[in-house]
């Protein structure tokens, strides 16, 4: 197994050469990367906008934004410094505390849960044992963030969209876990890194959607149901209750939500990347790339570059995903709220059990092709 | 002292601040939807603890169980009940009051002897730390399966005992002659129209 | 059990419907990603309106007579027209002519019905204004000519969809000179025309 770079270890290394004590050059090494991953988000947040701008307009026939940088590119950022220097109403009546904390409750477990996903072999924040399990324990606290907002609106259309994320995430959250757990039994860890290890050696072939196609295409609806996109968007649908909880939000408040649905969705579709699509793996495989130059796997350059086609890989794993979330976005109709509890509850979940019975069974009877 | 260790004893005092002021806003604060988030911040910051203790596992699902789901069924159910109740002075308030204070200090009372009392050792066995998964899972499935299944059957006790109070043919069909209450007719819509023919017994339609 | 499972199987078949519906969906819609766009940017491009176009209403204050027709075809009188009986002339002398165009239809009677043709229709039809009062024109307003979208060097002109030369459906980069489809107008009286000459001739030689 290759080890890939370790930059923190280098990073430590030069840090103690230069006089440091050893525990002060760890705790300097440890902002590092978070400051990178909440760049690398937020960043990820203007290239998301602007996908879902352009594609929405090319899908709709429109040219969308175009005067704002160089082909609209700098919208983003535009939307952004309006939201920044609007004002920020707070309505009467409503409760300020609790209207202040809504969209930060919903934001802050959308930036944690990036501290495991993996866009390299050690290019991860931290390679917890709990890894997977912690995205979604953490996906669970949002829809307290969202009912604190509906709740605190003082608002009718607020309240019922409130309500209805919440009832959305938490019976979405079951089928989105079960689907986890088959990827989970087939790689024996909860740990992003060790799922993706998992899916290498055999390229595009050793990739988990292969064995779980049931479970990506269950863990895809799931996803876009937690992230109140399109064909769910029910809890914010104009049609019928304004925005839902974001009604009585302006300024940077409601920037704070638009933020987090973006991020959002960005989380999902790497983890989607990382859970099925092989994370940072390329199509082929890096030994057999380098078998075939006929340089050794430990060499120091092809390091680098697998790492840089790592990163790479992993972010257009991500964005094919996000943009077919898009394509989804203006080729599906929004469901009722019914008809979302049925796919949910009567749908989902029975097919994420059976798949997640026909993965164990598979698992004891062919364990070299389901992770033993 | 180095580093990690001073960490750890500053977030412990800040985790322990918050579990203890936020139960305390629990129990006393006048609005029950405060009382309910709050309710989410004590579990959240056990989690902390838990992962202070090196059991991350731990801490994810107190997350996701307790703030997820208890937490948040408690919230439904609370802006789900549209019952507006005044509130009516009581004439011996104090004493009920002075009551819940006697239990209290009285089980605090207990427990802080027990504490006491108690000689705590701190085990020299390492913590298993990302392995506690597996340690979990086996012994949920060896020594502790018993309970284990016990909580899921009530779990699923629970569950049946729900589906039926939800269920519609619980609730005693009119009868044909019976007068029908005023306040439960549609005006705008006859109900004959619903029963035109009754669905066959097999799905061959 | 048999029929457990053949509802097993109908419900996985429609499942499978479903899904290559909404892929078929998504195929619609990805088509649609490559297909030009068909949006006019509207500043800086304009669509050329068409001769019949009914826009802001023109007014000539020197060849109107007073009558009052437009008052009076029109669905809510609303043209103002104020004049004085001149005893001297033995005529009436306008004084004022107003349409609140914020009010006016545009269905063009008072154009059609008006003696002299003092009112007529223009291309305008940008007609924001901060206040609906400032819609009220008078008869210097409305004596005002609009801009031409073909003369104004800021706005690129575009014909509209009927303009166009046959098959083609985007008024973009057309090449100069080139004609919409089917005769024009002129062109059909000029066939008209000469098809009845020769039966005039015809009829002029019997008599």
């Amino acid at each position: 197994m290759t080890l890939g770079i370790d930059l923190q270890g280098s990073f430590v290394d030069a840090l103690t050469g230069l006089g440091l004590p050893a525990g002060a050059a760890k705790a300097s090494w440890l902002p590092l990367p978070m400051t990178l991953i909440l760049i690398a988000a937020t960043v990820s947040i203007f290239v998301t906008v602007w996908l879902e701008r352009k594609i929405s307009a090319a899908a709709q026939q429109r040219i969308g934004p175009e005067f704002a940088g160089p082909l609209g590119v700098l919208q983003a950022a535009a939307d952004g410094l309006k939201l920044l220097v609007k004002e920020d109403i707070t309505p009467a009546k409503t409760d300020p505390w609790l209207f202040t904390l809504g969209p930060a409750i919903v934001v802050i477990p959308v930036f944690l849960s990036f501290l495991v996903v993996p866009f390299g072999q050690n290019m991860v924040i931290t390679d917890l044992g709990v890894g997977i399990f912690l995205w979604i324990a953490l996906s669970s606290v949002t829809p307290i963030g969202l009912l604190m907002a509906g709740y605190s609106s003082n608002n009718k259309y607020s309240l019922l969209g409130g309500l209805r994320a919440a009832a959305q995430s938490i019976s979405y959250e079951i089928p989105l876990a079960l689907a986890v757990l088959a990827v989970v039994m087939m790689s024996n860890s909860l740990s992003t890194v060790d799922i993706v290890n998992q899916q290498a050696g055999y390229g595009i072939l050793g990739w988990n959607i292969w064995r779980q196609p049931i479970g990506f295409l269950i863990f895809w609806i799931a996803a876009l149901a937690e992230c109140e996109r399109l064909p769910f968007d029910l809890p914010e649908a104009e049609e019928e209750l304004v925005a839902g909880y974001q009604t009585e939000y302006s300024g940077m408040r409601f920037g704070l939500f638009y933020v987090g649905s973006y991020v959002n969705l960005v989380l999902s579709a790497l983890l989607v990347a990382v859970l099925y699509l092989g994370g940072w793996e390329l199509p082929v495989s890096i030994g057999a790339i380098a078998s075939v130059i006929g340089v050794s796997e430990s060499t120091p350059w092809l390091q680098i570059v697998a790492a840089a086609a790592g990163i790479f890989m992993t972010l257009a794993k991500a964005y094919l995903l996000v943009f077919i979330a898009i394509l989804l976005r203006w080729t599906v109709p929004r469901v009722r709220i019914d008809q979302l509890l049925d796919l949910g509850w009567k749908f989902l979940l029975p097919i994420a059990l059976v798949n997640l019975l026909v993965t164990a069974a598979l698992k004891l009877t062919f364990p070299i092709a389901f992770g033993g | 002292m180095n580093l990690a260790e001073g960490v750890q004893i500053v977030s412990f005092g800040i985790l322990s601040l918050m579990v203890i002021g936020a139960a305390l806003g629990v129990v006393l604060l006048s609005n029950i939807v405060h009382s309910a988030f709050l309710l989410g911040m004590v579990f959240a910051s056990i989690s902390g603890l838990y992962i202070l203790l090196n059991a991350g596992f731990v801490a994810a699902a107190q997350i996701l169980v307790y703030v997820g789901a208890v937490n948040i069924l408690i919230l439904f159910g609370i802006m789900l009940v549209n019952k507006q109740q005044d509130f009516v002075p009581l004439p011996n308030a104090w004493l009920g009051k002075l009551a819940t204070a006697a239990v209290c200090g009285g089980l605090f009372a207990l427990l802080s002897t027990m504490v006491l009392g108690t000689t705590w050792a701190i085990s020299t066995e390492a913590a298993a730390g990302d392995g506690s998964v597996v340690l979990i899972g086996m012994h949920l499935f060896s020594d502790f399966l018993l309970p284990f299944e016990l909580a899921s059957v009530l779990l699923l006790i629970a569950l049946v005992g729900a589906i039926i109070l939800a269920r519609r043919e619980f609730i005693p069909d009119e009868q044909p002659g019976d007068p029908q209450p005023e306040g439960l007719k549609l005006p705008e819509r006859p109900r004959d129209l619903v029963a035109v023919g009754s669905a066959p017994p097999d799905g061959d339609a | 059990m048999l029929n457990f499972l053949k509802q097993v199987g109908d419900y996985a078949k429609e499942t499978a419907q479903s899904a290559k519906f909404i892929g078929q969906g998504l195929s619609v819609t990805f088509d649609h990603m490559r297909r030009r766009p068909v949006t006019v940017q509207y500043p800086y491009e304009k669509l050329i309106p068409s001769e019949r176009y009914r826009g802001r209403i023109h007014f000539e204050f020197d060849k109107c007579i007073s009558c009052e027709v437009c008052v009076r075809v029109c669905p809510i009188n609303l043209p103002v027209v104020d004049w004085e009986f001149n005893k001297a002339t033995k005529k009436k002398t306008l004084n004022h002519y107003s349409i609140d165009f914020g009010v006016c239809i545009f269905c063009g009677n008072c154009v059609e019905y008006c003696p002299t043709n003092c009112l007529s229709m223009t291309e305008e039809y940008e007609l924001a204004a901060y206040d609906r009062h400032e819609l009220n024109y008078d008869s210097v307003a409305m004596g005002r000519l609009p801009y031409k979208v073909t003369q104004d060097p800021m706005v690129t002109p575009l014909r509209e969809l009927a303009y166009l030369p046959k098959g083609v459906m985007s008024p973009h980069d057309l090449p100069a000179g080139s004609r919409r489809a089917g005769k024009m107008p002129e062109e059909i009286l000029d066939e008209l025309e000469a098809a009845k000459e020769p039966a005039d001739q015809a009829a002029s030689d019997k008599g």
